[in-house]
């Protein structure tokens, strides 16, 4: 104990290592009101140390080459001890942080956490989304599977819709005229190295905004509900009075963190395929294309929108303007009142939203 | 008092719940990363007697490990792990000599093992050699 306590002692005179923990964990004060949405964050970022983690270790058996990649992945799950476990950890945590993350997103919105001084986080957050899902989409193609195969090349040919630079875009982006070794190639150097550092990168960002800004109180439980930001200068929210990040709220994010793992330890112990369909456990075949080949859930609603207009441009138009305006949301909505219950038009938009974009996922998945 | 054994049994169950999560975490880690014997041969290799002319050496994979088979100009035939014994690096086999060199510190051996010069601390393993219907067996 005495040798721990001079090991302390010596850190603490080089580093200050006290003043940190109070002014950062113990001292942080957080939101009386807060609840357990706000530890929606820690849970991702928990899941993203996890696929980091899993994907390393795919990285010892996988290999990235069409002649090969389908048996590396057959060669984790049969032979490797617990590699079945190991893969399906990063095959259902990718599909548990889109989940997670989308979650996440609509408790920011039903919060107000996203109205000014915060557009910056909401917009590194927006980004984050979108990197998630296209390493979603490169890391869907890697096991070379025909449901790999041919959701990519359906992916991919969307793009074709765009005028002009369309075919030019879709060849750019499967390095090729069709799906292949080159396309492989890509998506692998994308997975592994461009988004992953990009994601890590913004959520340095988003936490860096988070931690100037300060974290906003929920609206919940609360008299005045409405935005105190002037605008006329910086100002650090802060909560005088309210509960310390360390150890109070740190066993809130362990709690919700826990709640997150049962979930995800049933599915993939006792419902490993519940996001395989048949076609996944099938070698890539370039002349056989599966009938009913359909994207991930979380892009069957683009999926649908894309077969219910007429014109592809029109549907890929249609995403991009929802797309822009959820990006752009915080400098279109610039009202004070923070309360969901005191803004019925923008309850109404976003349940609408959300049931449509659930009908779109529904349909999709039945037509 | 109650309030302090209560505090220190939760602790402790918090604690063993810990130390569970993390050996059921570490195993399978283990598992999946530890060398797999699968992987290599038992420890029996054959090779056609044609293979291996008189002067010449064949290297080949040995339980996981590089090995050579040598029939020396007096044509006896000679089994020896090719890991040399000062560093691990393989050795390679000199014809015009009759002797092994390793290059990475200049070890040398004679067609039997035997250490000649240089750092190797041992001679290089025998392996057990066996010839029959034109199959050298090693092993």
């Amino acid at each position: 104990m005495n040798l721990l306590k001079k090991l302390f002692d010596w850190i603490e005179v080089r580093v200050g290592a006290s003043e940190l923990v109070e002014k950062q964990l113990t001292g942080y004060l957080l939101p009386r009101n807060i609840n357990a949405w706000y530890s929606l964050g820690s849970v991702l970022l928990f899941i993203f140390v996890l696929q980091v983690v899993t994907g390393i270790l795919l990285l010892i058996y996988y290999v990235p080459d069409a002649e090969k990649a389908y048996s590396s992945v057959s060669h984790i799950m049969n032979n490797v001890p617990y590699g079945w476990m190991i893969r399906m950890f990063h095959a259902v945590g990718s599909n548990m942080m889109v989940l997670v993350l989308l979650l996440h997103m609509i408790s920011v919105l039903f919060m107000g956490s996203y109205k000014k001084p915060r557009e910056l986080n909401w917009l590194t957050g927006f980004m984050l989304l979108t990197l998630v899902q296209g390493i979603s989409l490169t890391g869907y193609l890697l096991p070379w599977s025909q449901l790999s195969f041919w959701a990519t090349t359906v992916a991919t040919n969307s793009a074709n819709a765009i005028p002009v630079i369309g075919p030019h875009l879709v060849e750019f982006l499967r390095g090729g005229k069709l799906v292949g070794a080159h396309t492989l190639g890509r998506f692998f150097a994308l997975h592994v190295a461009v988004i992953p550092v990009a994601i890590a990168g913004l959520i340095g960002a988003h936490l860096f905004f988070l931690k100037r800004t300060g974290v906003s109180t929920p609206p919940f439980g609360q008299k005045e509900t409405g935005n105190q930001w002037q605008g006329d200068s910086y100002r650090h929210e802060d909560h005088p009075g309210g509960i310390p990040f360390f150890p109070n709220f740190m066993l809130e994010d362990l709690r919700s963190i826990s709640i997150y793992l049962a979930l995800f330890f049933a599915v993939v112990f006792f419902n490993p395929y519940l996001f395989f369909p048949s076609s996944a456990f099938v070698p890539a075949n370039p002349y056989v294309t599966p009938a009913h080949i359909k994207p991930e859930w979380y892009f069957l609603a683009n999926y649908q929108i894309l077969k219910i207009f007429p014109n592809e441009l029109i549907g890929l138009a249609v995403q991009g303007a929802a797309m822009t305006f959820l990006a752009l949301l915080p400098f279109i909505d610039r009202g004070k009142e923070k309360h969901p219950l005191k803004r019925p038009l923008f309850l109404a938009c976003t349940v609408i939203g959300l049931l449509v974009w659930l009908a779109l996922t529904v349909w999709g998945h039945y037509s | 008092m109650e309030n302090n054994s209560r505090r220190t049994f939760l602790g402790l169950c918090l604690g063993g719940l810990a130390v569970g999560a993390a050996a059921s975490a570490t195993y399978p880690l283990y598992r999946y990363l530890a060398p797999r014997q699968a992987d290599t041969n038992a420890g029996k290799v054959v090779i056609p007697e044609k293979d291996v002319p008189l002067g010449e050496a064949k290297f080949f994979e040995f339980a996981g490990a590089a090995a050579v088979l040598v029939r020396t100009t007096k044509g006896e035939l000679i089994a020896l792990s090719a890991v040399c014994t000062h560093l691990g690096c393989i050795v390679q086999w000199e014809k015009d000599k009759q002797s092994f060199l390793c290059p990475c510190h200049a070890g040398y051996y004679t067609a039997e093992g035997t250490v000649i010069s240089g750092p190797p601390p041992r001679p290089l393993p025998k392996l057990p050699v066996s010839v029959a219907d034109g199959s050298i067996t090693i092993g």
